[in-house]
């Protein structure tokens, strides 16, 4: 009997701790991060919805880069594989002082397997310098990524409307004439 | 502690225990009720908004934007329990003058629409917390409850995103174009609820009513009134009526329960009847199987003097009456000082005292049986009594047959109490020696004296009680 109260209070307390004890969420944006290769050679430093007039530069994981598209009914598909992640600096203005930080990361990081999943990517933002990771619940993001598969006015512009799998800019993509980044040393 | 009788409690416990239980399916039901509306209205809202939202997107990418105007007129129409609006990012009603079309025209640094010659739709502008929160940078989907009217309106603001597709046209420098206001007009949905929510509580406290009365009915027939009337029966056995029986014909513990509670007052009635006629000694006999023993014990003799002569010359019924009254006030007054009443022998009262003050109470007994017979006179018919005590050791044991015996005392001290007794005269208690020894010293006695009693050679000392009103020497006196 002692033994069977002594084990109820056991699992009871194990509850407790498992119920106040939150599991270590996952970090999608590690430390290393910065040393992840860019996604375009553009300077992304134009005014665009969301993030209007501020600077961004897109990193992506080597996992990323190892994405190739296959063709299919005359239109190239990209299929970004399961890890893939792509942190996107946001500096707080368009010419950010050399060495000046970011003040905002959002991050895509592909999980289709996560609940929170939207169109098989979770979107992210991290907020600096406290490093808080918000998964984006709402469907603004991936509504606005979604034009990354039609035609859009960044980079090339998708003319042939392929499926580049919500990013804009994919790797290999060619850049258009006077869109070259001078590439700035704000790292 | 506070009485509380238990059909209260019972009939209480019944309705917080209903209350409970039942209120609690109610409340869960009314909650899923209310929350299942919403959360329907709501994806409905939402729905619709979506599909508005994508129909105005590609009203507009062609550059149709009055093919938008003409269609949220048209739901407007078809759907009049439904209000679709669309505002700019700044609440500016959309369409309602040209300043899109010129910044369209500007954008595009050509005129690709012409400038409207009469002005929109005017509409009240939205605003508020819930507007800004629509069009904030990220956009939130807005849900809210709002009445006007006397009417309530589920409403959601659904932001128009500014997708770089657009931003070709109305230029990069915003994210959120404007917001696509969907207001419904719920209120017969939300009448129909609160009837529904009306109904079931009514029907909650019907239910509720109607099970305490069937389940408080079952319960007092089958337990409590069964118990109430053992109640009954006990508190008439306390006062000392018998009589009573309780009427419980259930074949349950209830009715075992009644029937065993009838033959245990039987059985005290049949004790107290018995207390009657036979000695307390003769019933602790009975019931405790008491062995013959010598004892020390008083014994109280009490005889009317007289008697034969005023029986010849009295009606028996006077005669009767008059002993039987004096006889059971003996008999009261030797229980208030502890005697047992042995036996009645025609107008003659044998009675024992045990204990270590007998002989004093015995005297005392005897003291006021004597002053009752002179100061009750005309009670009693004139009738009065002689009195004897003598204290030793008895014989104590029931005596004669087995078909006929009395648990009664025998030995020399109830043979010279006896004697005592035939020789006081009316009024008088003679006691033998060893009664005034015991006695104690606040009793008082005249004598000594000698007496020739049957039976006994030599003369007996004997002293005559002193019975008059302030001659006992009680203590400190």
């Amino acid at each position: 009997m002692k033994a069977l109260l002594a084990g109820l209070c056991a699992l009871a307390l194990s509850s407790a701790l498992c119920g106040c004890v939150k599991a270590a969420e996952e970090i999608y944006a590690p430390d290393d991060y910065p040393g992840w290769a860019r996604t375009t050679a553009i300077l992304l430093n134009y005014p665009i919805p969301g993030h209007e007039n501020r600077l961004r530069i897109p990193r992506m994981n080597a996992k990323g880069f190892t994405a190739a598209p296959r063709a299919q009914g005359g239109k190239l598909v990209w299929d970004f594989p399961e890890d893939t992640t792509i942190v996107k600096e946001v500096f707080a203005s368009a010419n950010p002082a050399p060495g000046e930080k970011p003040i905002q990361l959002t991050i895509m990081a592909k999980d289709p397997t996560d609940k929170r999943a939207q169109a098989g990517w979770l979107w992210i933002t991290k907020d600096l310098p406290d490093g808080k990771e918000t998964v984006f619940t709402g469907n603004f993001c991936v509504t606005c990524h979604a034009n990354a598969n039609e035609q859009h006015p960044y980079g090339d512009g998708n003319p042939n409307e392929d499926f580049r799998d919500y990013v804009y800019f994919v790797p290999g993509e060619s850049v258009p004439k006077g869109q070259l980044s001078q590439q700035p040393a704000y790292r | 502690m506070r009485f509380r009788s238990l059909t209260f409690t019972v009939n209480l416990f019944l309705v917080l225990a209903l209350a409970a239980g039942v209120g609690l399916v109610m409340a869960a039901f009314t909650f899923s009720l209310l929350s299942s509306r919403d959360q329907l209205t709501r994806s409905n809202l939402l729905q619709q908004g979506n599909i508005i939202y994508t129909s105005i997107a590609n009203f507009m990418l062609p550059g149709n934007a009055p093919l938008a105007v003409k269609f949220v007129s048209q739901i407007a129409i078809s759907s009049p329990e439904s209000a679709i609006s669309l505002y700019r990012r700044d609440g500016v009603p959309a369409f309602s003058d040209n300043a899109t079309i010129e910044k369209v025209n500007s954008n595009q640094k050509k005129i690709k629409f012409e400038p409207r010659l009469a002005p929109g739709p005017q509409e009240p502008r939205p605003a508020g917390p819930r507007f800004k929160e629509a069009t904030a940078n990220p956009p939130q989907e807005v849900f809210f409850r709002e009445s006007e009217g006397g009417h309530t309106y589920f409403r959601a603001y659904r932001p128009l995103i500014n997708l770089p597709k657009c931003s070709v046209c109305h230029g990069a420098d915003h994210t959120v174009r404007g917001v696509i206001d969907i207001r419904s007009d719920v209120s017969s949905v939300i009448r129909t609820q609160n009837l529904t929510i009306a109904g079931g509580a009514g029907g909650f406290l019907l239910v509720v009513g109607l099970l305490a009365l069937f389940i408080g009915t079952f319960l007092r027939s089958l337990v409590l009134s069964p118990i109430q009337s053992i109640g009954r029966l006990c508190a008439e056995v306390t006062s000392g009526r018998f009589e009573g029986r309780v009427d419980l014909r259930a074949k349950n513990e209830i009715g075992d329960l009644g029937r065993t509670v009838n033959q245990m007052v039987s059985g005290l009635r049949e004790r107290f009847e018995l207390t009657k006629y036979v000695s307390r000694g003769t019933i602790g006999a009975l019931t405790e199987g008491e062995k013959p023993q010598r004892v020390q014990r008083t014994l109280l003799f009490t005889d009317v003097r007289g008697f034969t002569a005023y029986t010849e010359k009295t009606d028996p019924e006077r005669v009767v009456g008059a002993l039987n009254r004096l006889l059971e006030r003996q008999a009261e007054i030797i229980h208030e000082w502890g005697g047992d009443i042995d036996k009645f022998v025609g107008d003659e009262v044998v009675s024992v005292f045990a204990g270590e003050d007998a002989a004093a109470r015995a005297c005392r007994a005897a003291r006021d049986i004597v002053r009752l017979c002179a100061m009750r006179a005309q009670d009693f018919d004139g009738l009065a009594v002689g009195v004897g005590a003598a204290t030793g050791p008895i014989i104590q044991g029931m005596i004669g047959s087995e078909r006929r015996a009395d648990f009664t005392v025998i030995g020399d001290s109830v043979n010279i109490a006896s004697r005592l007794c035939s020789i006081a005269k009316a009024g008088q208690v003679i006691v033998s020696d060893s009664t005034k020894a015991a006695a104690g010293l606040e009793l008082i006695f005249k004598g000594p004296f000698g007496a020739k009693l049957k039976g006994k050679t030599a003369a007996q000392k004997v002293w005559i009680l002193e019975t008059a009103e302030g001659s006992t020497q009680e203590a400190g006196s």
